[in-house]
């Protein structure tokens, strides 16, 4: 328990210093970020708007009054206003956060049961035909930049073929069918990182796992092959997995704002995008720490699966 | 080598490509032609036009280019900060570890894409923008690594010796040890490159890195995007130039760091048919039937420089209820014979011949099915290493379980409470607290408890018990030899030991083999082979053994590695009593009750 406690107090620590360096980000642009963030193409932006926005963001208050007004913000869940349109940013992210999340669930859930077994068969039959044949697909699969991907499975599928639509949203609950056969492509292109790396992982894992003492043991035992592999192979080589797994899950985040793009899937990154050309900061910097959020709370759970499978840790 | 030279020739001429880009006779990638727009073929354009008319091939090669730049010049700025500092936090210490160190950590807290958007709002895109932040965010990667590697090298000796001459700091970190951290620094080095194609790409896909109309692979595939319909090509070339430099630079990665963990190696050539020995050529044994009987048992294992042989000829007989014991410096063959008997070799070695008959039945050539039943069953064994050789994860009090379900049909509660019935037995004080323990969680000498009785779990007749007591501490090593020696006279098993101790041999074996350099040098009962050895080796052994207050005398050398075996006797060039004689391998004579591989063993022992 005190393990947990403390764990869950690093990432609490870590999430306040994310917030720290995003605050301190606009203050650390050379010169006055109002007059940065409005100049686009070297045109002198005027002197009026500066003034404005200086007193939007709050830049002529101390900084540490500043800091103090975000991070109260932040308990609060009030993460400012657009500076577009003056919408509360929180809101655009409360709607638009399930989708992106349901986009994410749906893509880890794709590659972790296609990527483990894949791995561990490979592993076991190393050198095989289904060994050589899944490892370069692996390779081909981890050059291919998720962009790359899903417009080339929308050229195909939805183009040539006319299989597929070639993106957009239905809510699930005003038709279901067309919501998962929307979802489907976006979430085979973000799975297809995570699964090639899942499945180097695995393999890797699984085949130093097979040359361990206590592999020996277990055989020594006359343990069936099958009981071996399960209870003395997969166990243990699921341990290196999952911390690769956390690790990965930032490199999926971003290729999720890249998918939903292609695939015109309106979740975080629609208003992210929009809000990056438009040099709009509140926005940007409340999707960004939702996200950076999300990271540490996926890297918490990561942990937790971590010690579920490892007793060493908790108890060492 | 192969693994470096395809992917690395392919780099190589991707690079070359775009560094001639303008001296190649190209068209201009950015003149516009809005009359051939979209043409699939223009004279002198071979891969057609884009939406504007822009020469495809010319843009492909010079997009080649800029994200080239962006690429090498981030990955060329973190690896130079980045090492630097990992290297002063890790030669320093203190203030300078904590910021290196927690730096690198706060950057690797936000997803790489979300990270340069936030600097893309504050600084507008841009080439300067995307090398800043791809630099920022390599930056952890390179300082991880060297301040691993500085922290490792720090206590090494030539480190050390550099630092008692007196050189300053900047120098020994300059001259000494950067040097020696450059193999993992490079690994990094192609890493960042390949991952900053990536997401420079990805970033001028959004419109948010390069700026148009500098040619790039992202932005074209972004505005062939619009025009799929009419010229599906114009978006398959960019798509198909950025996944090939991609995967070159993925597997030049792999073949980089292999190279760097030096395990790359060339493949093992085939095995060699060897004449095998024909099982059964030798004549029965007289008397009671032998529990287990080996004769000429050989294990090859094919290495890069040919074949190598562990164990060679080996052949022993051990009746039931009685010990038998393997003695040897370490490299000798011991623990690879047992294993090969246990049908446990590592997949890299093979049994190339032998019988090895266990109640009559050859386990050498037994379906592995058949062995399995017999193993952990009728024949157990019980490792050097209780550490490793238990399995982390799970209760020991559930792996002493396990090896009883193996083999007997028992329901899982029966089998848990026999398992902590078994604890007991081995002299595991509150067995029943224990079983619920972790093996970290126990000492040493109580884990070496455990594998014995997951070993005993199912009454083997025949038990091998490779070197047990070698990891554990002087004290305990006695106590886990008195269980061994009490579970044998109560559960009447055959025993083999093995063990480099004539100390332990002396205490429990009642007849010993002694192994030389994968060959039986000698064997026969304990009392005679002690009071009169008859091989130059075991007396050299036994004069080892620490005896009252007489100083031992050490054998001069080592044990010669499997690939370098003398021509002659093996142990001619650490032998005393060395001839001209010994030149030529000698055979291992049987004598009535002993027998002894040395050409000079009558002139020696007379």
């Amino acid at each position: 328990m005190w393990w947990l406690a403390k764990r869950i107090g690093t990432s609490l620590l870590l999430m306040w210093v994310v917030a720290t360096i995003v605050f301190l980000a606009l203050h650390m642009v050379p010169g006055d970020p109002a007059e940065m963030l409005l100049s686009t193409g070297g045109a002198m932006p005027d002197a009026y708007a500066i003034a404005e926005l200086r007193e939007k963001l709050g830049l002529n208050r101390p900084i540490l009054e500043q800091y103090g007004a975000f991070l109260a913000g932040l308990t609060r869940g009030d993460l400012g206003a657009s500076l577009v349109d003056d919408y509360p940013v929180a809101e655009e992210i409360a709607l638009r956060l399930p989708r992106t999340l349901e986009l994410i669930l749906a893509g880890t859930l794709i590659a972790v049961t296609i990527a483990l077994p894949a791995g561990t068969f490979a592993a076991v039959r190393q050198g095989g035909a289904f060994d050589r044949a899944a490892s370069a697909t692996a390779a081909v699969l981890q050059a291919v930049p998720v962009f790359v991907l899903g417009t080339l499975l929308i050229l195909v599928l939805a183009q040539w073929l006319r299989w597929m639509p070639a993106g957009g949203y239905t809510p699930f609950l005003e038709n279901p069918g067309r919501h998962l056969l929307l979802l489907s492509l976006p979430a085979v292109a973000i799975a297809k990182g995570l699964a090639a790396t899942i499945f180097r992982m695995t393999r890797a894992s699984v085949l130093d796992a097979l040359s361990r003492d206590h592999v020996r043991t277990a055989r020594a035992k006359g343990l069936t092959p099958q009981r071996v592999l399960r209870r003395h192979v997969v166990r243990n080589a699921l341990i290196p997995v999952t911390t690769v797994l956390g690790l990965q899950m930032g490199t999926l985040l971003g290729g999720t704002v890249l998918v939903e793009y292609v695939f015109n899937w309106p979740g975080l990154s629609t208003p992210l995008l929009r809000a990056v050309e438009a040099r709009d900061y509140p926005m940007v910097v409340g999707i960004v720490l939702t996200v950076s959020g999300l990271f540490l709370l996926i890297n918490l759970a990561m942990d937790l699966i971590y010690a579920a499978l490892d007793p060493r840790i908790t108890r060492g | 080598m192969r693994k470096l030279w395809l992917p690395g020739a392919a780099v190589a001429l991707i690079v070359l490509v775009a560094v001639l880009a303008p001296v190649l006779p190209l068209m201009d990638p950015i003149r516009q032609d809005v009359a051939n727009r979209l043409a699939a073929y223009v004279p002198g354009s071979p891969m057609g036009r884009d939406e504007f008319g822009r020469d495809v091939m010319s843009r492909l090669i010079w997009g080649a280019r800029s994200s080239l730049a962006v690429a090498f010049a981030s990955a060329a700025i973190a690896a130079t900060l980045g090492t630097a500092l990992g290297l002063l936090g890790g030669w320093f210490r203190g203030v300078a570890e904590f910021l290196a160190i927690r730096g690198a950590d706060v950057v690797l807290c936000f997803p790489p894409v979300l990270l340069a958007l936030l600097v893309v709002t504050l600084l507008g895109p841009g080439t300067g923008t995307l090398i800043l932040v791809l630099s920022v965010l390599y930056l952890p990667g390179f300082i991880r690594v060297s301040f691993a590697e500085v922290l490792s090298a720090r206590g090494q000796d030539y480190v050390e010796a550099v630092r008692a001459l007196g050189a300053r700091t900047p120098r020994i970190l300059l001259r000494t040890v950067l040097p020696n951290i450059a193999g993992p620094v490079l690994v990094q080095v192609s890493l960042a490159v390949a991952s900053a194609v990536v997401l420079e790409s990805g970033l001028s896909f959004l419109g948010l890195g390069v700026v148009p109309p500098t040619p790039s692979w992202g932005l074209m595939i972004r505005g062939a995007r619009a025009t799929m319909e009419q010229a599906p090509m114009l978006l398959v070339w960019p798509c198909v130039a950025l996944t090939i430099t991609i995967l070159a630079m993925n597997l030049l990665c792999d073949a980089v760091r292999d190279l760097a963990d030096k395990r790359g190696g060339g493949g093992a050539p085939k095995l060699r048919l060897v004449d095998r020995l024909l099982p059964g050529l030798f004549p029965a044994p007289e008397g009671p039937r032998p529990l287990l009987d080996v004769q000429g048992l050989t294990v090859e294992i094919a290495v890069p420089g040919g074949i190598i042989r562990p164990v060679e000829d080996l052949g022993f007989r051990l009746d039931p209820g009685r010990t038998l014991a393997i003695v040897g410096e370490s490299g000798s063959g011991k623990s690879m014979a047992a294993t090969a008997i246990m049908g446990l070799l590592p997949p890299a070695a093979r049994v190339a011949a032998g019988v090895a008959r266990f109640e009559g039945e050859d386990l050498l050539r037994m379906p592995e099915p058949a062995r399995r039943r017999l193993r952990g069953g009728a024949m157990a064994m019980v490792f050097q290493d209780p550490m490793s050789s238990l399995n982390p994860v799970h209760r020991i009090g559930d792996q002493v379980a396990e090896a009883i379900r193996a083999h007997r049909d028992v329901p899982a509660a029966k089998a848990s409470a026999e398992a902590v019935a078994l604890l007991r037995r081995v002299g595991i004080a509150d067995p029943e607290r224990r079983a619920r323990a972790y093996p970290h969680e126990l000492s040493g000498g109580m884990r070496q408890r455990v594998m014995i009785a997951m070993a005993i779990a199912n009454k083997p007749r025949l038990l091998i018990a490779d070197e047990p007591t070698t990891a554990l501490d002087v004290t305990v090593q006695a106590a886990i030899l008195e269980l061994l020696a009490e579970l044998r006279r109560e559960e009447g098993m055959g025993v083999v030991l093995i063990t480099h101790s004539l100390g332990v041999v002396a205490e429990v074996a009642e007849d010993v083999v002694v192994m030389y350099a994968a060959q039986v040098v000698e064997r026969g009962p304990v009392e005679r082979v002690f009071a009169r050895p008859l091989h130059p080796y075991t007396r050299a052994l036994l004069a080892a053994v620490p005896d009252g207050d007489v100083e031992p005398e050490g054998i001069p050398g080592v044990v010669p590695r499997p690939d370098s075996w003398p021509p002659g006797c093996r142990f001619a060039p650490r032998c005393a009593f060395a001839t001209a004689a010994c030149a030529t391998p000698p055979a291992l004579e049987e004598l009535q009750d002993q027998a002894v591989r040395c050409v000079r063993w009558r002139e020696l022992s007379a």
